[in-house]
């Protein structure tokens, strides 16, 4: 599903170990998180997630702070982290903090996983975030999470192969596929890039930057357009670009893609601010031979969001105000900020949403990896380009894999068209109101 | 295991009455008190760990969770009568899901189940060298876990990562692995390199159990090896053969691991709701509809159990028949 920073981790090795460490939990539930501040122990908080510099972080809090107390347990993300997630509510038996993607927030939310932040976070969220990232933690007038990062695309390209097949860094999607044809006709074994079928959240990071609307909200109804004219237009370009064989269309996140990269058949890919932190660890051989720029766009500078993580308290914690806490210090402290940049073995490339904690973040990163280049200062620059008025729909994961399955047997045009159809079946059959 | 090798004796003997029939010798208390303490266990661990789930599956069938508006004012549960189980019978993936299983199980059966027996008569063979050694490699990849099969597998079917790909290449000539034409074979041989073996195994145990005279017999007579294997030992081993294919039959039907790495793979034509078992996996825990999931459940187990039936019905005809 949606990737993020750690590009090996839909390797099947990875598989195994998440079926294990769900057999693991499954035995040993955590119990009740119980005490009090009130009776003198500390508070102990359950805390799951697969971010990267997630170990480095809790280390930090649990040394500054006496009354709160963390347990970090690492699950897996995409579609069986969310899964485990919402059976452990289920089970009673989930942690007290947990990442939640943007994109799953009104799922999770409108299923009753979440607990209502607005009492202890609500303040933070509408003081210290943009109103666009705001937008994409509230709904029906109540805070959910709370947003840790902005993920604006950006374009990750070779400069050694660039300059070697002589190609000029790609501004508007048109020059990038005059580039494809070029790179094609010198060599048939290199491309420009590849195109996932598989990462339906990169498919729809492109459409938001083409100014499409997967869903809204209209009165107290939703209204999905998952196949609306700007994703169609976007679907239509990448499938020409398919058909002509100008880009190849690796599996996403998968060694493959991985190996086309580091033997230099693939010349660039289209990531998000994360994405800086996860080549380090998987190309860790072409240190200085990439370089970030701005995606290519439509004709004026835009930006979608690939991906993006915030924070929520699950249904069933004791301890929401504890929590809240913890969740306050690691989107907008210094220290927290600092601490998830530190960590030695999979340091976070991600640009924190709020704009204090940028500089701060943009201070620690090591740039050494991309040749010295301001990562940071492009990631925010490309923040401010991200379309206004997104929002995703109830039944996000559904729809993403109708419009994966689809995608694989056909084409993305045809993918979205399914993505629709299962957004409008499963908001009726859910008992949800769905706009005519 | 060694259960089939018994069928050196005739089906006919084997459904005459027991010399003595139930109730003659009326069992003394003592007798009855101890009967009950070797059965108590059995249906204790029964009714904990089959009938209660099932019953559970039942009730959680009968109801949907509903929302209104815009779902943020939370979930309630709402008797749903039948309703989990004509959504699951509408929706048009669920039904696609048994054609596949059903296509699956016409290639990987028979390829499967004659493999092993080719496998097991050759090495009962009065020709074969080395049995011990053939019998242990050849149940080896059972020993791995589907899990770790299915990457194996995986690796050596995906471009760019595969060292028989690059073989084919080198020689000219071109395979894919995941193209909808090929994907049910690399499916099958998948599954097959796992249980060939195994159930090779079973088969040898029961060739162990057919009579040297009756061989002999068939020598002197003049039959070849070809002509005893398949006139002579294969009829023998009747009932291990159909207790095999009604395994595999149970086991075919709930396919998850392999198509489920191979969809994650990206084979296009396996997609995330290709069998029964990972339409249900769906439901259950992407599109949290616990209803839903126990309704196809129950309707997947109810499939099963009419398999196993009419398995054992036709196999028993044709045991009959030999």
């Amino acid at each position: 599903m949606t990737r993020t920073s750690r590009s090996f981790r839909t390797t099947a090795t990875l598989a195994a170990v998440a079926a294990l460490g769900l057999l693991a939990t499954a035995c040993g539930g955590d119990g009740d998180s119980t005490g009090s501040a009130a009776d003198g122990k500390p508070v102990t908080l359950t805390y799951w997630t697969w971010t990267l510099g997630a170990q480095s972080t809790v280390e930090a809090f649990n040394r500054t702070h006496k009354d709160i107390k963390v347990e970090l347990t690492e699950i897996p993300s995409g579609t069986d982290g969310y899964s485990k997630l919402a059976n452990a509510v289920k089970a009673g038996n989930a942690p007290d903090v947990a990442t939640i993607e943007y994109q799953m927030v009104p799922e999770f939310a409108s299923q009753g996983n979440l607990i209502d932040l607005s009492e202890y976070a609500g303040e933070t969220v509408r003081t210290k975030f943009p109103q666009s990232l705001q937008d994409l933690v509230t709904f029906g007038g109540k805070t959910w999470t709370v947003p840790y990062d902005a993920a604006p695309q950006l374009y990750y390209y070779r400069t050694d192969l660039f300059k070697k097949y002589g190609i000029e860094v790609p501004t508007t999607w048109d020059e990038f596929k005059t580039a494809a044809e070029k790179v094609k006709k010198q060599d048939k074994n290199v491309r420009l890039a590849s195109m996932p079928k598989n990462d339906p959240a990169l498919l729809a990071a492109l459409s938001w930057q083409a100014g499409a609307k997967w869903f809204s909200v209209e009165g107290d109804a939703w209204k999905p357009a998952v196949d609306d004219a700007a994703t169609t237009k976007v679907t239509t370009y990448w499938d020409g670009l398919i058909e002509d064989g100008l880009v190849q269309s690796y599996t996403g996140y998968s060694p493959e893609e991985t190996k086309a990269r580091t033997s230099g058949r693939t010349l660039s890919f289209l990531g998000a601010s994360w994405s800086a932190g996860g080549m380090r660890t998987a190309m860790p051989d072409l240190a200085g031979k990439w370089a970030a720029a701005p995606m290519p766009h439509w004709g004026t500078p835009a930006s979608g969001n690939y991906g993006g993580t915030s924070y929520g308290v699950l249904k069933g914690s004791e301890n929401a105000k504890a929590a809240a806490e913890f969740i306050t210090w690691l989107t907008t402290n210094k220290a927290g900020v600092e601490a998830r940049l530190a960590d030695l073995e999979s340091p976070s490339s991600a640009l924190p949403a709020n704009p204090e904690m940028r500089e701060v973040a943009a201070a620690k990163f090591d740039t050494g990896y991309l040749n010295g280049q301001d990562l940071y200062a492009l990631a925010s620059e490309q923040a401010e380009t991200i379309v206004p008025g997104w929002t995703w729909g109830p039944n996000q994961m559904d729809v993403y894999t109708a419009v994966q399955d689809r995608t694989a047997k056909s084409d993305f045009t045809s993918g979205v068209r399914a993505g629709q159809r299962k957004a409008e079946s499963g908001i009726s059959e859910r008992g949800l109101k769905l706009a005519k | 295991m060694a259960a089939p090798s018994a069928p050196a004796v005739r089906p006919a003997a084997a459904r005459a009455p027991a010399p003595h029939p139930p109730g003659a010798s009326p069992l003394r208390r003592g007798q009855r008190r101890a009967a009950a303490l070797f059965i108590v266990p059995f249906f204790v661990l029964f009714a904990v760990v089959m009938a209660a789930p099932i019953a559970y599956a039942v009730w959680m069938s009968l109801f949907q969770e509903r929302s209104s508006g815009l779902g943020f004012g939370g979930t309630e549960r709402v008797f749903a009568g039948f309703g989990n189980y004509a959504k699951a019978l509408s929706a048009s993936g669920f039904r696609s899901s048994f054609g596949h299983i059903a296509l699956y199980c016409a290639l990987y059966i028979p390829v499967m189940i004659g493999g092993s027996l080719a496998l097991a008569l050759l090495l009962d063979s009065a020709l074969a060298r080395a049995k011990r050694f053939f019998q242990l490699a050849l149940f080896l990849p059972h020993a791995i876990p589907g899990l770790i099969a299915s990457i194996i597998w995986i690796y050596l079917y995906t471009p760019g990562l595969s060292p028989v790909l690059d073989w084919i290449g080198a020689l000219g000539g071109s395979w894919d692995f995941y193209s909808d034409d090929h994907v049910l074979t690399s499916l099958v041989n998948l599954t097959a390199w796992q249980w060939t073996g195994y159930n090779m195994v079973i088969f040898y145990a029961a060739l162990q159990a057919v009579p040297r005279e009756v061989l002999e017999a068939a020598v002197v007579d003049g039959a070849g090896a070809v002509r005893t294997a398949l006139t002579i030992k294969v009829p023998m081993i009747a009932s291990a053969v159909v207790m095999t294919v009604l395994f595999t039959c149970v086991g075919a039907i709930q396919i998850f691991t392999e198509p489920k790495l191979l969809n994650q793979r990206g084979a296009p034509s396996i997609d995330t709701e290709w069998s029964p078992t990972l339409y249900i996996w769906k439901a259950g825990f992407v599109q949290h509809d616990y209803g839903l999931a126990a309704a196809a459940s129950l309707m997947l187990a109810a499939l099963g159990i009419a398999l196993s039936y009419l398995v054992t019905r036709l196999g028993n005809r044709w045991k009959a028949a030999q």
